[in-house]
């Protein structure tokens, strides 16, 4: 538990150097980052159950070319931003290559939350109450959603959002923490777009989802709705693929 | 868990064929099936003598069709779709698909086509009517070949640009010439092109002058030679080599070279479109001779709209056409009374100096005489000649103003000293009602005679509504005047009596709101762009509206301009005489919830100018 602790805070530092280069799909990083291992640790560490099946089954290498890496989009809806007193009320997922995102796969999942629903969260997820009501709760369905996370590199836009949320729930669940490695398409975006001369004028480009698919003439898709929203970012990390990264690269070069 | 894919359904059921299928309870299970791609413009999707297994739906952006001699057969737009052609003959494909923008492509398994074609009546009759479609856009290609206006001139293009360092001898150009047997050699300092030299310079600048071989070729090169940008149209480059009497033209993109399109490209290309009407034009003698040629043009807009130009593209031909009748009524004017006594310049107003006139659009012109008038001098000359020309223009289908702004009026045929204290005076007391009927003032081309007294003019106004910021404020509340019909799907707010009763204006409801909200911004970034989408390309780089806004104006004059060309075209064919009214319900699903669209992105960006240009300006 420590030892995971201390290598994502590691992980957190490097992010915030990386972001202060110039983004370059050539250059690797130096210290690269072995969720490989970490799965095997953490395979050891977890109390018994889905949680230690789900470490069990492992994770890529870090030399696994971005192109071979079983990737899946996941966006989270939830009755707020914060993670320690908000709740996930729906989650969506869809799987992807670097070239195709296939339907086939996807999944969707509605939670009941403890607490009831702000007026103003219920407009801008387009839930409804009656359809929450009849929903199960969370604890109830992450065995299921573990397993559709297993062995899978995760795709989200704005990574922090959603790995700590996720955190919560099986901490909640479980009494230990859930890490997974992601790709995160608004970092790619940060980096990508990053140009020393907007700090000397104009304003840096927004990197809204939205705002970024835009960038790459995707087309513009009604938000908050969790399967659409990761449709969206799967879409907008294929964009990125083409434009910016190297499917022949290693995945420990994006992952986070 | 009932996963349902709500984008990917609504998506495809806003087009053909699967709107018509869209109570299938098949049609979730085959979403379920599909696989998205993003593909970057110019790749391939379906290579050359490749097999294909699936159906393809353009989520977005644009597909051209290649035969297989690798021509341009048509171009798809979002919402179309293409590989059931060879899905239906096994696999086999006849013609290639590539991109020609980023796209993203739905991939629907063959086996759901075949079984939705074999099992749903509406679902297969689609494909037949296609076909019918396409045989008779690729008739119409052949027949009167618009193919120049609609392709990009970069796909004239047959082979990577040839080129050499400026510092070669003229020796070495000719043989790096000689070898990849091409008529032009591109010069270059550090890849940035600086010149160009064709066969001809070789011929009468190297040898007739009896230049040493090892001359640098620098010195026979053709400085700055003008380029065109890789998305230009074909026919723009027809009209550039016209104007500018050059036969070779490098194309660029992002500021470099990526080959050379000469007259002989362009002439494998074209044989009857409009860019032939034009060179028609040019060539007339008499009035008789322009009056029949402009009795083609309403054949030559249908022409246009069949082969799927887009508005930007209609609007600019039909702009270059009507600027050629004006040019040659005024070659002709000027032999029947002698050559002007002093510099003047011919102005375009309105939408055929913004390059979007249509079919029906009256004459809105004037004069600017150079500060060397003098009425008791020049004024009968500048009067016969004016006269003349308006009558003529009206000869020719463009009908005489109604608010009389022609340069045949007195009062809009001035120095260029006049002109400049009238704008100023509109612009440093501006009064709401003037501006109204003034606004098509403030978009004022030089089509004829001296252009710099255009500029000069146009660099003043630019420089006083920037000064004058009261004066934006009257033109953002003229921009509010008229108001999109945004209910027009529950009750109708309709303009009009008797048999447009129970229509709407699309010029006045929808187009010209956007032009003018347009206008506005583009005054206050002291944008020099004439061109609507020009302009809001200036306003997006200046940073004037929030992210993404710009676009939606321009997507909106789009779809809204679409609905009137196609309605236009409609009336051409009904016989009847074309105008902008359109009758809501002769409208479809999809143009509808496009309008209405539209609409309120009209509606929106007008209440978002009232409140950016609020100001102290009085009534």
């Amino acid at each position: 538990m420590c030892r995971a602790n201390r290598n994502l805070l590691s992980s957190a530092s490097q992010e915030a150097q990386l972001n202060d280069k110039t983004f370059n799909k050539k250059q690797p990083k130096k210290d690269i980052q072995d969720w490989q291992a970490m799965f095997a640790e953490w395979a050891k560490e977890a109390p018994e159950g889905p949680l230690k099946r789900f470490y069990q089954a492992g994770m890529i290498a870090p030399n696994t070319a971005l192109k071979d890496a079983p990737l899946l989009a996941l966006d989270l809806e939830t009755t707020g931003l914060d993670p320690s007193k908000d709740e996930i009320i729906s989650l969506g997922l869809i799987p992807l290559d670097h070239k195709i995102i296939r339907c086939q796969g996807a999944k969707y999942w509605m939670a009941k939350p403890e607490r009831s629903l702000h007026a103003e969260s219920v407009t801008i997820h387009e839930i409804t109450h009656a359809e929450l009501e009849e929903a199960p709760r969370l604890h109830a369905i992450l065995d299921e959603i573990l397993t559709a996370l297993s062995h899978q590199v995760i795709v989200v836009h704005c990574v922090a959002i959603e790995r700590q949320f996720l955190l919560e729930a099986a901490m909640k669940v479980y009494g230990y923490p859930l890490y997974f490695p992601v790709l995160d398409t608004m970092d790619i975006e940060r980096q990508a777009t990053f140009k020393p001369w907007w700090q000397r004028f104009g304003r840096r480009p927004s990197l809204r989802l939205d705002a970024c698919r835009q960038r790459y003439k995707l087309p513009r898709y009604k938000a908050h709705h969790a399967l659409t929203d990761a449709l969206s970012s799967a879409e907008l990390l294929q964009a990125q693929i083409s434009y910016h990264m190297d499917p022949e690269a290693d995945i420990s070069h994006y992952w986070v | 868990m009932d996963v349902e894919l709500t984008e990917i359904l609504e998506a495809l059921c806003q087009h053909a064929p699967f709107n018509e299928i869209a109570d299938d309870p098949q049609l979730n299970d085959m979403a379920k099936e599909i696989e998205i791609q993003y593909v970057r413009a110019g790749e391939w999707v379906i290579a050359p003598s490749a097999l294909n297994n699936t159906l393809f739906f353009i989520r977005s952006g644009a597909i051209e069709v290649l035969s297989k001699e690798e021509k341009l057969i048509r171009r798809m737009n979002e919402g179309e779709i293409f590989g059931y052609a060879s899905l239906l003959r096994g696999g086999k494909s006849s013609q290639s698909m590539r991109t020609i923008e980023d796209s993203l492509l739905y991939r629907i398994p063959a086996r759901w086509f075949l079984k939705l074609h074999a099992e749903n009546d509406n679902f297969s009759d689609f494909f037949q009517l296609a076909r019918e479609a396409r045989l008779r856009a690729a008739m119409d290609a052949q027949n009167s070949d618009v193919s120049l206006m609609t392709c990009p001139v970069v796909s004239l293009l047959r082979r990577p640009p040839i080129s050499t360092q400026m510092d070669s001898s003229i020796r070495i150009a000719a043989q790096i010439m000689a070898e990849h047997r091409v008529s032009s050699l591109l010069i270059t300092d550090n890849d940035e092109l600086i010149g160009i030299v064709t066969d001809r310079d070789l011929r009468t600048r190297a040898v007739a002058e009896g230049l040493a071989y090892d001359t640098p070729v620098s010195d026979i090169m053709t400085r700055d030679p003008v380029v065109m940008d890789s998305g230009d149209y074909a026919s723009e480059a027809v009209l550039k080599m016209m104007e500018r009497n050059v036969h070779h033209i490098p194309i660029v993109k992002n500021g470099l070279p990526i080959g050379v399109v000469s007259t002989g490209d362009l002439i494998q290309k074209e044989s009857h479109g409009s860019v032939y009407l034009i060179s028609d034009i040019y060539k007339q003698t008499s009035i008789e001779g322009l009056k029949s040629i402009s009795r083609k043009m309403t054949h030559t807009f249908t022409q246009l709209v069949l082969a799927d130009a887009n508005t930007q593209m209609i609007g600019n031909a039909m702009s270059h056409i009507g600027t050629a009748f004006v040019k040659r009524l005024l070659q002709l004017a000027e032999e029947k009374y002698g050559p002007p006594p002093v510099p003047y310049c011919f102005i375009a107003l309105g939408s055929q100096a913004r390059e979007e006139q249509t079919i029906k659009t009256d004459q809105d012109n004037a004069l600017i005489l150079s500060d060397q008038y003098d009425k008791t001098q020049h004024g009968e000359y500048f009067e016969n000649l004016a006269d003349w020309v308006c009558k003529h223009l009206d000869d020719c289908g463009y009908d005489l103003c109604s608010g009389d702004i022609m340069a045949s009026n007195p009062r809009w045929r001035q120095p260029l000293k006049v002109w400049k204290q009238h704008f100023s005076e509109w612009i440093q007391q501006p009064k709401a009602e003037a501006l109204l009927r003034l606004s098509i003032f403030f978009d004022l081309r030089g089509v004829y005679g001296d252009k710099t007294l255009a500029k000069q003019l146009n660099q003043h106004i630019r420089a006083e509504a920037q000064q004058h910021a009261g004066f934006l404020t009257f033109m953002a509340r003229n921009a509010n005047q008229r108001k999109p019909p945004l209910g027009f799907f529950r009750q109708f707010v309709l303009d009009g009596e008797g048999t447009q009763s129970r229509t709407f204006n699309l010029k006045e409801r929808g187009i010209a709101p956007i032009i003018d909200i347009v206008r506005v911004h583009a005054l206050a970034c002291g944008s020099d762009k004439l061109n609507t989408l020009e302009r809001i390309e200036d306003i997006e780089a200046a940073g004037l509206l929030p992210d993404g806004r710009a676009k939606d104006l321009a997507l909106a004059l789009e779809m809204i301009g679409m609905v009137r060309i196609r309605n236009q075209k409609d009336q051409i064919e009904a016989g009847e005489e074309p105008n902008n009214h359109v009758n809501p319900e002769h409208l479809s699903s999809f143009e509808k919830r496009h309008l209405r669209d539209a609409f309120h992105i009209v509606s929106r960006q007008q209440e978002f100018i009232k409140f950016r240009f609020a100001g102290s300006a009085t009534k």
